[in-house]
């Protein structure tokens, strides 16, 4: 019986500089190494952008002191970190919370959010393709994931069909990410609904703290660019930012010279032509962001901007189709918030916000969405000790598809029109100088499930010191996740066998019920000393009726697949975490051990399962002479297989490098690295759906310049 | 082919452009790292060290001969904060940081403490550039009162340090360094700070226009 491919994964591995794949014993495909030209013009750029700075380089040079060598109007762009200010912040959170800002941003050198976040404790990541990176938090990650919830500055951002997140087609840059907030577990109160395992927040910077003009440009050995601008100003009562992206990144078979291929149903080859497959995973989008702030010096701040992103990627096989057609997107994301305070220590916004996107898909749909979303918060304090937040938001989305060939998936009733209503309130109540509690409440009701929902947390943070040092939090939590369009009202035929008939066939389910979780968390947060911080965190999880693809095989060998709330399943873990940061430089060390386990045998879940131990190393050392070095180091377990792949992946190390000299007084700087050092390629890894996957380019050496000016 | 020839042209043309740019007079974003972070008191000492560099002392401003002394007034945690510059040479003089402490407001009512009491006051006097930080907020009358006239730059990190007749002060609360400057009052102290540093704040109270604000 075959199955279908709506969950998969398959590892991550060693590979020698010449790549052999075997079948059945045999040798089937052998690559080369990366073409010669791709070289020669790396080591051009090297030495266009990396001698001539050096011979241009003043004898002016730093010492470990650089402040007092700044000018003063240097000085004025260097930014407070005022440790105990930050560190307080997170310490006393209601949420196990992981920061990464912009310096680990910046010195990781890196131009994909997702490569970013795998550094954090208890994310797991994979790469489906060369443009599409994939996250989870506590596992539960796949292509079409919706178990985590994505924001920037605070706006949805997912995808209103499936839920979940392609991080290359958003228009954020990562030079205008001042910080990212990872949060692990429910965050269905806070954040918003629908945060069943995690929220990732992308906050930007402020036009005011990124004056002037820089750009940005990021070269790597196989001829990828990625090209950034940004001006900002600021006059009288006005600061406003553009920016603007260009990214060129080359196809696995181009980078590589040939990808290999890898079909996880052999048996199926000559049904799908998997001979004439070739790895086409390029990405081309194009970027812009905008923000205007008007401060009125009233109490009043308006707030308006806008987001583009466009361009092609190439498309891959899905469930044996694959039209060897790219791939297009468009998105525009438009706001407008208004910003209160009323001077009685109360504050209040209203916001509205869209997300219109268009996505051509070859292999799998072409939809158009039209999200229109209105939030608004009030926030007071009405006793002593209690600081209130209450809220709304009100989402309207507005859904059309459509299909160019018979093999894409289908809508059977269309257009659609969804509206989602939530109302929330959070009390954060000081209870003593030691104990805080927090409440959050948050009620949903859905249009397109005829449903409400609730979620809500409990938190009690107790510190056992005066200067609140140290904190235990514990918290009890229950979120949801509702089942989004492409859940509820797809369905489709895939891989035609003869006589009109398909090997895989989709039907729409009858009626589909929100996933649930509870949790129980404990943890412990603590300044053990100036620049010094421990975290340690504690959950366990318990899932409820989790969507996953009940199949039915007929006589003649032909699947029927159906949506449906198989089953729960219970999580549990802990993530550690020891931080050690001064003006020299950083150093964290962490382990995260994330256990998953379904109730029903074989069951599935619609994603990967989290690898079981993970653990990391970062390491900053700021030196002489303006020279920064930085090493980023990840290590995965074995990953276990989704129930349904019968494909084990492997343990895996990651290593990145970089080294960074500040040229021409601080005003630029060159930065070398090498992303994934330890593997030279990235074997296949099976997604959602796909019968096929590519080999991918691994180990990669890069240089980046920017300026200020 | 076209796309490699494209990205270094496009590294190369960057690169020129930004170095041409960086020719001439500096502006406010000129020099800007592409990310550096330093503590509040690493900042602020940076600052001060510059306030020495830009100002001038009037001819008869009382000090201890060859030294220009910053006074750190209060309970202010700069620790090695002033290491890379203490006792070296600023404008042809040995810079001396001196932590003077809890500004002290009684002395013994009898002989020996109204001569310590003299001598106290004079040592803030000396200073070149006094620091009072916000511990000392409701000493400040009494703190520029007895240092009136003697030609002190004093630095504050309150925002109604100008209101009280300090001469500058930083805005707490902000991510980067943000200071306004009371000019009104370092004229009548006999002090010129230089425009460099004048044009860099948010805030410069004149004597013509008292709510001047530069909105930087």
């Amino acid at each position: 019986m075959l199955l279908p491919r709506w969950g998969g994964h398959n590892g991550r591995g060693r590979k020698r500089r010449h790549t052999h794949a075997w079948f059945q014993g045999k040798l089937i495909m052998h690559t080369k190494e990366s073409s010669v030209g791709k070289t020669v013009v790396f080591i051009s750029f090297v030495l266009l952008a990396g001698v001539l700075p050096c011979l241009a380089e003043r004898d002016d040079t730093y010492d470990s002191n650089e402040l007092f060598n700044m000018a003063p109007e240097e000085l004025m762009n260097v930014s407070v970190v005022s440790a105990s200010r930050q560190e307080q912040k997170i310490t006393q959170a209601s949420v196990p919370i992981s920061v990464i800002t912009a310096e680990d941003i910046h010195y990781s050198g890196l131009t994909s959010i997702p490569e970013i976040l795998q550094f954090t404790p208890g994310v797991d990541f994979y790469k489906a393709n060369r443009y599409w990176d994939v996250i989870g938090i506590r596992g539960l990650h796949d292509m079409f994931s919706d178990r985590i919830q994505t924001l920037v500055d605070g706006r949805l951002v997912d995808n209103a069909l499936f839920g979940g997140q392609l991080f290359c087609t958003y228009p954020v840059m990562i030079e205008d990410i001042e910080r990212i907030e990872v949060v692990r577990g429910p965050g269905g109160a806070a954040w918003g609904a629908n945060a069943l395992n995690g929220v990732i927040n992308i906050i930007t910077k402020k036009p005011e703290d990124v004056l002037g003009g820089f750009a940005s440009t990021t070269i790597t050995e196989f001829g990828d660019s990625y090209t950034y601008l940004r001006y900002a100003e600021k006059k009288d009562d006005w600061q406003w930012r553009v920016s603007a992206n260009y990214e060129d990144m080359e196809s696995s078979d181009e980078a590589l010279g040939n990808a290999s291929e890898k079909s996880f149903y052999p048996a199926l080859n000559n049904l799908i032509g998997f001979d004439s497959y070739k790895a086409r995973d390029s990405a081309r989008p194009f970027r812009f962001d905008s923000e205007a702030i008007y401060d009125a010096q009233d109490g009043t701040k308006i707030s308006f901007g806008t987001g583009y992103s466009g361009g092609t990627l190439g498309d891959f096989e899905f469930e044996g189709f694959f039209p060897r057609q790219n791939n297009r997107f468009e998105q525009v994301r438009p706001f407008v918030r208004i910003d209160r305070e009323h001077g009685d220590d109360s504050s209040s916004f209203l916001e509205w916000s869209g997300n219109f996107e268009t996505i051509n898909f070859k292999s799998l749909l072409i939809a158009d969405t039209k999200e229109n979303s209105l939030t608004g918060q009030y926030n007071f304090a009405p006793a002593n000790g209690h600081h209130v937040s209450i809220g709304t938001n009100l989402r309207w989305t507005h859904i059309n598809t459509g299909a160019d060939y018979d093999q894409q998936v289908v809508f059977e009733k269309e257009p659609f029109d969804e509206y989602w209503t939530g109302l929330f309130a959070v009390d954060s109540w000081e209870v003593t100088d030691r104990l805080t509690l927090e409440a959050q409440l948050r009620g949903d009701s859905y249009s397109a499930t005829e449903t409400a929902d609730w979620s809500g947390r409990l938190t009690s943070l107790y510190a056992l010191d005066e200067g609140k040092d140290h904190i235990f939090r514990l918290s009890v939590t229950k979120a949801y996740r509702s089942p989004l369009l492409a859940l509820r009202e797809l369905s489709g035929h895939l891989m035609p066998v003869g006589g009109g008939l398909y090997l895989f066939n989709i039907n729409r389910p009858d009626d589909l019920k929100n996933e649930e979780t509870l949790s129980l968390e404990a943890g412990y947060t603590g300044r053990l000393a100036q620049g010094v911080t421990l975290r340690f965190d504690n959950y366990y999880q318990s899932y409820s009726r989790l969507i996953g693809y009940d199949t039915m095989t007929d006589g003649s060998g032909l699947n029927y697949l159906t949506a449906d709330n198989i089953a729960g399943a219970d999580a549990w873990g802990s993530e550690l975490e020891l931080a050690f940061q001064n003006k020299k430089g950083k150093l964290s060390v962490w382990y995260a051990y994330n256990d998953f386990q379904a109730d029903r045998d074989r069951q599935d879940v619609r994603a990967c399962l989290p690898a079981k131990h993970k653990a990391g190393l970062t390491g900053r050392l700021f030196l002489a002479d303006g020279w920064t070095f930085n090493a980023n180091y990840k290590y995965t377990d074995t990953t276990p297989d989704n129930p349904l792949s019968r494909i084990d992946s492997g343990s895996s190390h990651r290593l990145d490098l970089t080294i960074s000299k500040k040229i021409d007084k601080g005003s630029g700087e060159l930065t070398f690295g090498v992303s994934d050092l330890l593997n030279n390629t990235i074997e296949p890894h099976s997604g959602a759906g796909n019968i096929t996957a590519n080999e991918i380019p691994g180990r990669t050496f890069f240089a980046r310049l920017q300026f200020s000016f | 082919m076209k796309t490699h020839v494209i990205n270094i042209l496009a590294a190369a043309v960057m690169f020129a452009t930004a170095d041409f740019c960086n020719l001439g007079q500096a502006a406010q974003t000129k020099g800007k790292p592409a990310s550096i972070q330093a503590s509040e008191n690493d900042i602020k000492a940076a600052f001060f060290y510059n306030f020495i560099k830009f100002t001038e002392w009037p001819e008869g401003k009382v000090a201890e001969p060859n030294t220009i002394t910053i006074g750190l007034l209060g309970e202010n945690q700069f620790g090695d904060a002033f290491d890379p510059v203490k006792d070296k040479l600023v404008k042809d003089k040995r810079l001396i940081i001196k932590n003077l402490g809890r500004f002290r407001k009684s002395f013994p009512q009898n002989d020996a403490g109204k001569l310590e009491f003299a001598n106290y006051i004079k040592q803030l006097r000396k200073c070149h550039m006094l620091f009072i930080d916000d511990s000392e907020r409701e000493n400040y009358k009494a703190i520029l009162d007895a240092v009136k006239g003697y030609g002190v730059l004093t630095v504050g990190e309150t925002e109604d340090f100008l209101d009280v007749n300090g001469i500058i002060t930083f805005i707490p609360g902000t991510d980067k360094p943000v200071f306004e400057v009371n000019q009104k009052v370092c004229e009548q102290e006999g002090l010129k700070i230089s425009s460099k540093v004048l044009r860099l704040a948010r805030k410069v109270i004149a004597d013509k226009d008292p709510d001047a604000d530069k909105n930087k």
